[in-house]
């Protein structure tokens, strides 16, 4: 009995490996080069965010013979569950890029088909495509560029009688409104504060890191970091902003603070657009007068509607698996160029996202019901410098996460900008860059 | 001893039937186990001495790995924040864990009502927990602030906003989830314990301190011995309650091993990093727990 036991574990350790060994790469090719072909794409949260839908759907429409079929995966681990599923051989022909965090990982580990050639045919108003090169392939097209701008609340403003952003604010600027519309609203007896910035690190760090000359995230030197962290302190300081703590331990959430009139300002990307549009008609979102304002800039060579003011935004694309069929593979990279050009465009803009190519898309964009018609929004939509805040890297991930433990640190007030920074380079000098 | 050749084979026959009826009992089990816990365990030592990061080859880098380790300051502080977790948790889960089980351990009006409330933090989700728990340690709008600020201390901590607060916050959750389990494991325990031990000494005259003392503590001896250990493992690979209520923040007050090895291996697709910390963690545990063997041993001894 004895020695019969180490014999029975091993025997099944084996059959358990063996089966886990055939689990992975069983998948047959049937090369069908004629006839209609079915395209498999990634996507997330399909009822929330219908785009994938949309883009199945008009493809379809101009491509008859092929069909494309949406896969729905987990928003909030999409990365992780589509590595898993690449790790298994099992993942769609084509999958979105939900951030630039992940690209290089993607590229580098020969998951991502080279699309150079779809992006040398896009006209050059589509934005966001340098942000997928690496070693100067492109591995991803941009299909939605979304830039991070100020929304305000027109009513609010009034309340507090604060005039509106005119397109020529810098951040100083900016926090004068804030604790300017904090009182004028506290006077005229209303709750609301002057603004919010949501609990990211890119609230505070992706404008900082697109506006300041010379900054470049993986120099490893934070010191540009600084004046954005010290205006962000004084306005938690002042009131005018909840602080870190209250945003976190109450679960506060940027869709109900500006939606439900709690802050006049809320600088967000531009996909809080369709979001607050669906909220207004749903009831979770309160109706009232908004704008767009360019987003504050760093100084005032930006500012004004003569100049192009400077913000930051990932794009998001689509990436073609290097594991498609090859007689998929031309149907992929025409649907990529369908995505990123002005037919894609345009279905995009019909339902309030924002797509790579803004400009072709402006006036069926403000023509949504709800969306606001002065052309200071207008402006702000369509014109800006976009600059990426995950710049491709081997070390962007890592980074990153470094700078997301000194934003809770510096604004939970637990270390000086000072410490907190200095750490952080440290950190990345020690952890991150000598990888 | 003669024993026939025929015997010998028939009691042969018989020892395998009972060994293949026996394996086939624990086979399904084991087939699970194999595939998603033994398999991966073996390939996770193999791992960690690569550079691995999901996808192509794992190339083999030897104890580069380790030697990283040595040098990173991040491991240090999630090492230091792991034994800080585990150095208080510990004590404060066995003391909260065996009071209720001596206040409940006796008859008294709805008790089955008290151990119900008692053992319900351990099945309720750690989701909601978490989400109550941040609204009550809000630092400016949370009851338990709130109180504080009543009972007249004019600076109440930060909790889980404040980074020398967030480890005791995580602690206190940590601690009130968990004794209900454990105080149920004392419960049981204290079933074992003869009533014969308590008259016996109540006619020597000791009192209420003593009894506990010197018949309740020896006679929970087992008991404590594996709740001591179940906890030390516990402690040691603390993660969902950390990740949802300060998700290892604010800065790195809060990292701890499990987080460190996740934000590692999932956020920065370092896979071979990130096992060779999962080992460093394993060998912690094992060391501990095998101490902990050899004390317990050693006083039955």
């Amino acid at each position: 009995m004895k020695r019969s036991i180490p014999t029975v574990i091993g025997l099944a350790a084996a059959a358990s490996l063996l089966a886990a060994g055939c689990g992975g790469g069983s998948s047959s090719d049937s090369d069908s080069a004629s006839g209609p072909v079915t395209l498999t794409l990634a996507g997330w949260s399909l009822s929330t965010t219908p785009e994938f839908k949309t883009l199945a759907d008009g493809f379809h429409a101009t491509h008859p013979d092929v069909t494309v079929e949406v896969k729905e995966y987990d928003a909030a681990n999409y990365d992780t569950q589509i590595t898993a599923d690449l790790a298994a051989g099992s993942a769609p022909d084509i999958y979105a890029q939900k951030t630039l965090k992940n690209l290089y990982t993607y590229a580098t580990g020969g998951q991502l088909m080279d699309v150079s050639d779809v992006a040398k045919k896009l006209s050059n108003s589509v934005g966001g495509l340098d942000a997928y090169q690496v070693d100067g392939k492109t591995y991803a097209i941009p299909y939605r560029q979304d830039s991070w701008v100020l929304f305000y609340n027109k009513e609010l403003f009034d309340k507090a009688k604060v005039a509106y952003p005119d397109g020529s604010w810098t951040w100083d600027d900016y926090v004068t409104a804030a604790k300017q519309l904090t009182d004028g609203l506290k006077a005229a007896g209303s709750k609301a504060v002057g603004t919010y910035q949501h609990v990211w690190q890119s609230t505070v760090q992706g404008f900082a890191l697109a506006q300041t000359p010379g900054a470049k995230l993986t120099s490893g030197d934070f010191s540009y970091l600084k004046p954005y962290y010290e205006r962000s302190l004084d306005l938690q300081n002042a009131g005018a902003q909840p602080s870190l703590g209250t945003a976190t331990t109450n679960k506060l959430t940027y869709q109900a603070q500006f939606g439900k009139q709690q802050a006049a300002m809320l600088p967000m990307g531009t996909w809080y657009i369709a979001t607050l549009l669906a909220q207004r008609e749903s009831g979770d979102a309160d109706k009232f007068d908004w704008g767009i304002a360019p987003a504050p800039q760093f100084d005032k060579s930006t500012t004004g509607t003569s100049n192009t003011p400077v913000t930051f935004g990932d794009p998001t694309g689509f990436g073609i698996n290097t594991a498609i069929k090859k007689s998929k593979i031309s149907a992929a990279k025409e649907f990529l160029a369908y995505a990123a050009g002005p037919e894609g465009a345009k279905a995009l803009a019909g339902i309030g996202i924002t797509p790579a190519d803004t400009a072709a898309v402006t006036d069926t964009f403000f023509a949504l019901d709800g969306m606001p018609t002065d052309e200071l929004s207008k402006f702000a939509f369509a014109k800006h410098d976009t600059k990426p805040e995950n710049p491709v890297s081997k070390y962007t991930a890592g980074l990153q996460n470094i700078l997301n433990d000194a934003h809770t640190a510096i604004l939970s007030g637990s270390k000086s900008i000072d410490s907190a920074l200095g750490e952080a380079q440290n950190r990345a000098k020690n952890e991150v860059l000598n990888q | 001893m003669t024993t026939l050749p025929g015997v010998r084979r028939r009691r042969s026959r018989l020892v395998w039937r009972n060994t293949v009826v026996g394996w086939t009992f624990i086979l399904p089990n084991f087939a699970g186990f194999a595939a998603l816990t033994l398999v991966p365990v073996v390939v996770l030592f193999y791992v960690a001495f690569t550079n691995w990061n999901v996808f192509g080859v794992a190339d083999w880098t030897g104890l580069a790995n380790f030697r990283r380790m040595i040098h990173d300051a991040s491991f240090r502080t999630a090492l230091q924040n792991t034994v800080y977790y585990t150095v208080l948790h510990i004590p404060l889960t066995l003391a909260a864990s065996l009071g209720l089980a001596l206040l409940l351990n006796r008859k008294l009006r709805g008790l089955g009502f008290f151990r119900t409330a008692a053992f319900f933090p351990y099945i309720t989700s750690i989701v909601a927990l978490t989400y109550v728990w941040n609204l009550l340690f809000s630092p400016e709008y949370g009851p338990i602030n709130g109180f504080l600020r009543a009972i007249g201390i004019a600076h109440p901590p930060g909790w889980t906003t404040s980074a020398d607060w967030s480890m005791p916050a995580v602690i206190i959750v940590g601690t009130w989830r968990e004794m209900g389990y454990y105080m149920l494991l004392y419960l049981a325990g204290l079933q074992t314990i003869p009533a014969e031990l308590y008259e016996a000494a109540r006619v020597d005259g000791a009192n209420a301190w003593q009894r506990f003392r010197s018949v309740t503590l020896p006679g929970l001896r087992p008991t404590t011995f594996l709740v001591a250990v179940l906890l030390t493992i516990g402690s040691f690979k603390v993660f969902d309650v950390i990740l949802l209520l300060t998700n290892g923040g604010p800065g790195q007050s809060t990292l701890v091993l499990s987080q460190f090895i996740y934000q590692k291996g999932f956020v920065e697709n370092q896979f071979g990093y990130a096992s060779a910390v999962s080992i460093v963690l394993f060998a912690i545990c094992f060391l501990v727990t095998a101490i902990q063997f050899l004390v317990n041993k050693r006083r039955n001894a």
